[in-house]
C-alpha cells in the first residue's frame, strides 16, 4: 500500500533508531501465513464466494423469480453491445467519473490550501466546508432536487439577482441535468477530498518551505516544487477513491433523477438497479453488473500504477 | 508450535462465531411468531393502516405486523423476498399482468395461493375478475377501483371564471383562457417517470377504446400494432397538450409531490390525475373541493370513456406461515366492512357492487361512468411484460425533452410488446 507522508521523508525530529527499531522487530517475528485464514475465510465467504455464485447468473435467462431458467452463455454480454440504454449509461459513468475525479480533486486542493492558510477561523471553515460529506448521500440528493426544481431555491435566487438567462430546468433538461447530478456529488464530497489534502499538507514540514523561501522561491514555485511533490500520497488517494466513487455512483442519481429523464442520466449503476428490480431480467442486470466491475477494476489498477510510479519519481 | 495453538484456536473460535452471527443475520428476516400473527406488507399507505386495527379488533389476541411502501420500492422488495422464502403472509398484488408484482408475474411461478374457492371471488364483476386471475383461478382480492381523469380545484376554476371542458376543442380553449390568466390548466410531475403515463392513459381510453372495444384481443392476436392504431392520435394528443400550454412549464423538472402542491393551491386549475390523488390534494389543502371529471378527447362527449380498473388487491403467500390467518385477513378485505373502509379512505370505489358504498361526491362522475360501462382497464394491465411500460415511461419523458418522436416510441413499445412475456 501506500505509504505515508512522514515515512518518505528525512524526519529530523526523530533519532534515527526509532526508525529502524520497528523494521528489525518485524523482520525476526514474520507472523505465521494462517494468521490471515480467518481474515480470508471470512472475506471468501462472505464477498467471494457470492460474488462469484453471482456471476454465473450472467450467462443465464433468470428472470429473479421462476426457478426454471435455461443456460444462454454469452448472449446477455452481446446484447449489451446492442442496447443503446446500455452503451449510453457506460459513457454517462466514465464521463461522471472523469468529471468528478477532476472538479472534486481540483476544488477539493483549493479548499485545503485555503483552510491550510492562516486565516481567521479556519477550524469552522474545515468542519463547515467538510459537513456534506458526512450526510447520507440520499438525504443531500432530496434537498437538491428540491433545490433544483423549476420553482426551487436556485431559480429563484438566479433570478433575484437579475441572472434570469441562467435559470434552467436543472434536473429536467436532458442536457443539463448530467452536470446538476455532478455539481450535486462535488458539493458533498469536495470536503471529504478537502480533508485528505490536509492531512497530507500538514505533513510537509515547515523547514523544507523555509528552506525554499531563502532560496528565492516564490509561493507559487514552492506549491509547485516543494508541496506538490509531498502531496503525492495523498492525491493518490483522493483520485483512487473519486473515481472508483464516480463509477460505482448509484444513490445521487437514482434520487435525484431516477436516470431520468428517459436515460439522460443513467448510469451503469442505475441501469442494473432497473433491469433486474423494474424489469426482472437478473441474467442480463448482472451481465451489465459484470462489465461494471471489469471496468472498476480495470480503471482503479491502471490508475493505481500510474500514480505510485509518480509517486516513487518525486520521492 | 505449542506456542501458536492458542492463538489459532482462538482465531478459529472467532472466525465460526462471526460466521453464526452472519448466518443468525438473514434468519432474522422471518416472521417467526404464533398462530395468532400475521405479516402483511402493503402499498396502501394511509388507509391500510385502519384497516388492520378494524381486523385486529374484530379477531382478539390477534396481531399484524405490517410494512407499508411505496410502489416502486415495493415491487423490487416483494421479488427478492418471494425468491428468498421470507415474504409475508398476505401481500399487496397488482391486477393483471404488465408489472413486476401484477397478478399473472406472481402466480405464474407459484408464489401464490388459489383463493377461487372464496366466497366473494364468484360475486367480481367481469371487468375486475379478468385481471384478478391467471388461467382461470382468482388470485387477488381487489377490493377497489380506480379512474384517471381531470381534477379540478373548484375555488381556482371560480376564480378563473372557466369551467371544465367537455370536448377536446373545449379542452383546448380552456388550455388556452386558463395560460392566459396565468394559472396553467394541469399540473404534470413528469420527472417520476410512473406519472407521464396518466395523460396518454386518459386520451387513449376514448380515441383508442371508443372506436374499438377489442383493442386489446387483436393486440394479442398479433393483428394490430401501436404504431398503426389509434395510440399514435391519441399520442399527438398529449404532445398537442403540452404545446397549447395545458401543463405547468417545466414539466419534466417537476416532481409528483410538486405537481400536487400546484394544483391544491390553485397555482393550476387541476391535475390530470389518478381519484387517489384527491385525499393528498385534501391533505394539502383541508378547505378545497376537488371534482374528478373525464378528460375529453374527441368533440363528442358520448364517447368519452374514463380509464377505470381494479387497483391493487392483496393475494396470499402460497408458502404462509399463518394461512388460516392470512385468509381471513383477504376475507376481511372483501367483506362490505373492510371493503367500504379501504375505498372511503383512499378515496376511490369499491369492486363489489352490492356493498351499500355512498361514493364521495367528487367521485360523482367516475361512479356513473362505472356504471354506464363507460370505462376501459389502464393499458398495461393486459401487456405481456413489463417492458412495453417501462419503455413507454422513459420515451414519454425522452419526448418531452425532445430526445424521441411519437413514432419512435411507439415501434420499441410495439418491438417490447412482441418479445412477449
Amino acid at each position: 500500500m501506500t505509504l505515508a507522508p512522514h515515512e518518505q521523508l528525512p524526519d529530523h525530529d526523530r533519532p534515527p533508531d526509532a526508525k529502524r527499531a520497528p523494521k528489525v522487530r518485524r523482520a525476526r517475528t514474520t507472523p505465521p501465513w494462517w494468521f490471515a485464514l480467518p481474515a480470508l475465510l471470512l472475506f471468501a465467504f462472505v464477498v467471494l464466494v457470492p460474488s462469484v455464485r453471482g456471476v454465473y447468473y450472467a450467462f443465464t435467462d433468470w428472470d429473479g423469480l421462476d426457478p426454471d431458467f435455461s443456460f444462454i452463455g454469452l448472449d446477455n454480454f452481446s446484447d449489451i453491445l446492442d442496447d443503446p440504454d446500455a452503451m449510453q449509461a457506460i459513457w454517462h459513468t466514465l464521463l461522471i467519473a472523469v468529471s468528478i475525479t477532476v472538479v472534486q480533486n481540483a476544488v477539493g486542493l483549493l479548499l485545503a490550501l485555503g483552510v491550510n492558510s492562516a486565516i481567521k477561523s479556519r477550524n469552522a471553515l474545515r468542519v463547515f466546508l467538510f459537513a456534506p460529506a458526512v450526510i447520507t448521500p440520499i438525504v443531500t440528493a432530496y434537498l437538491w432536487r428540491n433545490l433544483l426544481g423549476p420553482d426551487g431555491a436556485v431559480n429563484s435566487l438566479l433570478g433575484a439577482a437579475g441572472l434570469d438567462g441562467w435559470q434552467q430546468d436543472w434536473l429536467g433538461s436532458p442536457q443539463v441535468a448530467l452536470w446538476s447530478v455532478i455539481g450535486v456529488i462535488v458539493w458533498q464530497y469536495a470536503g471529504y477530498s478537502m480533508v485528505i489534502f490536509l492531512a497530507g499538507l500538514q505533513s510537509v514540514p515547515k523547514e523544507i518551505h523555509e528552506a525554499a523561501a531563502i532560496d528565492g522561491a516564490g509561493p507559487v514555485r514552492r506549491f509547485w516544487s516543494v508541496t506538490r511533490p509531498l502531496l503525492a500520497p495523498a492525491l493518490t488517494i483522493n483520485l483512487m477513491l473519486s473515481i472508483i466513487g464516480g463509477i460505482k455512483l448509484f444513490d445521487q442519481v437514482y434520487a435525484l433523477t431516477g436516470g431520468g429523464p428517459g436515460h439522460a442520466t443513467d448510469t451503469l449503476s442505475t441501469l442494473i438497479y432497473k433491469d433486474a428490480f423494474t424489469l426482472g431480467e437478473f441474467g442480463y442486470s448482472i451481465a451489465l453488473a459484470v462489465v461494471l466491475t471489469i471496468i472498476v477494476a480495470v480503471v482503479s489498477t491502471g490508475q493505481y500504477l500510474v500514480l505510485s510510479r509518480n509517486e516513487r519519481a518525486v520521492s | 508450535m505449542k506456542t501458536r495453538t492458542l492463538p489459532a484456536l482462538i482465531a478459529a473460535v472467532t472466525s465460526v462465531a462471526v460466521l453464526a452471527a452472519c448466518s443468525g443475520g438473514t434468519r432474522a428476516g422471518d416472521s417467526g411468531g404464533g398462530s395468532k400473527t400475521l405479516t402483511l406488507a402493503s402499498v396502501d399507505q394511509g388507509s391500510v393502516e385502519d384497516v388492520v386495527k378494524a381486523f385486529e379488533k374484530a379477531n382478539p389476541g390477534v396481531k399484524v405486523r405490517y410494512t407499508t411502501s411505496g410502489a416502486d420500492q415495493y415491487q423490487q422488495q416483494i421479488r427478492t423476498q418471494l425468491s428468498s422464502g421470507t415474504a409475508p403472509d398476505v401481500m399487496s398484488v397488482w391486477p393483471g399482468n404488465g408489472n413486476p408484482g401484477a397478478t399473472v408475474v406472481l402466480a405464474k411461478p407459484g408464489y401464490l395461493r388459489d383463493l377461487s374457492d372464496q366466497s366473494w371471488a364468484a360475486k367480481m364483476p367481469d371487468a375486475i375478475k379478468t385481471v384478478a386471475q391467471y388461467e382461470g383461478k382468482t388470485y387477488n382480492a381487489i377490493f377497489g377501483q380506480n379512474g384517471i381523469g381531470a381534477v379540478y380545484n373548484e375555488q381556482a376554476m371560480q376564480k378563473a371564471g372557466l369551467t371544465a371542458p367537455d370536448t377536446w376543442t373545449d379542452l383546448l380553449a380552456f388550455c388556452k383562457a386558463a395560460k392566459a390568466k396565468g394559472t396553467p390548466a394541469f399540473a404534470l410531475g413528469n420527472q417520476d417517470n410512473w406519472v407521464t403515463q396518466l395523460v396518454l392513459y386518459a386520451l387513449v381510453a376514448t380515441t383508442v377504446y371508443g372506436p374499438d372495444r377489442d383493442f386489446d384481443q387483436q393486440m394479442q392476436a398479433g393483428q394490430a400494432t401501436f404504431a398503426q392504431s389509434q395510440w399514435a392520435t391519441a399520442l399527438d394528443k398529449y404532445v398537442t397538450m403540452e404545446k397549447t400550454g395545458c401543463f405547468q412549464k417545466n414539466p419534466l423538472g417537476t416532481n409528483y409531490e410538486a405537481s400536487q402542491a400546484l394544483a391544491a393551491s390553485g397555482k393550476t386549475l387541476g391535475i390530470i390525475q389518478g381519484n387517489w390523488v384527491i385525499a393528498l390534494l385534501k391533505g394539502k389543502n383541508p378547505k378545497g373541493t376537488f371534482t374528478l371529471k373525464a378528460l375529453p378527447a374527441t368533440d363528442d362527449p358520448s364517447q368519452t370513456l374514463i380509464p377505470a380498473a381494479a387497483g391493487a388487491g392483496y393475494g396470499v403467500n402460497a408458502k404462509a406461515k399463518n394461512k388460516e390467518l392470512a385468509l381471513k385477513f383477504v376475507n376481511f378485505v372483501m367483506s362490505h366492512e373492510g371493503m367500504n373502509l379501504f375505498v372511503k379512505k383512499q378515496g376511490g370505489l369499491p369492486s363489489l357492487p352490492d356493498t351499500g358504498y355512498v361514493a364521495d361526491p367528487s367521485l360523482a362522475e367516475l361512479s356513473k361512468f362505472i356504471t354506464s360501462d363507460r370505462t376501459v382497464p389502464f393499458m398495461d394491465q393486459l401487456w405481456p411484460n413489463a417492458k412495453v411500460q417501462q419503455t413507454m415511461l422513459s420515451g414519454l419523458q425522452e419526448i418531452f425533452s425532445g430526445q424521441s418522436t411519437p413514432e419512435k416510441l411507439l415501434a420499441e413499445m410495439d418491438t417490447d410488446y412482441k418479445s412477449g412475456s
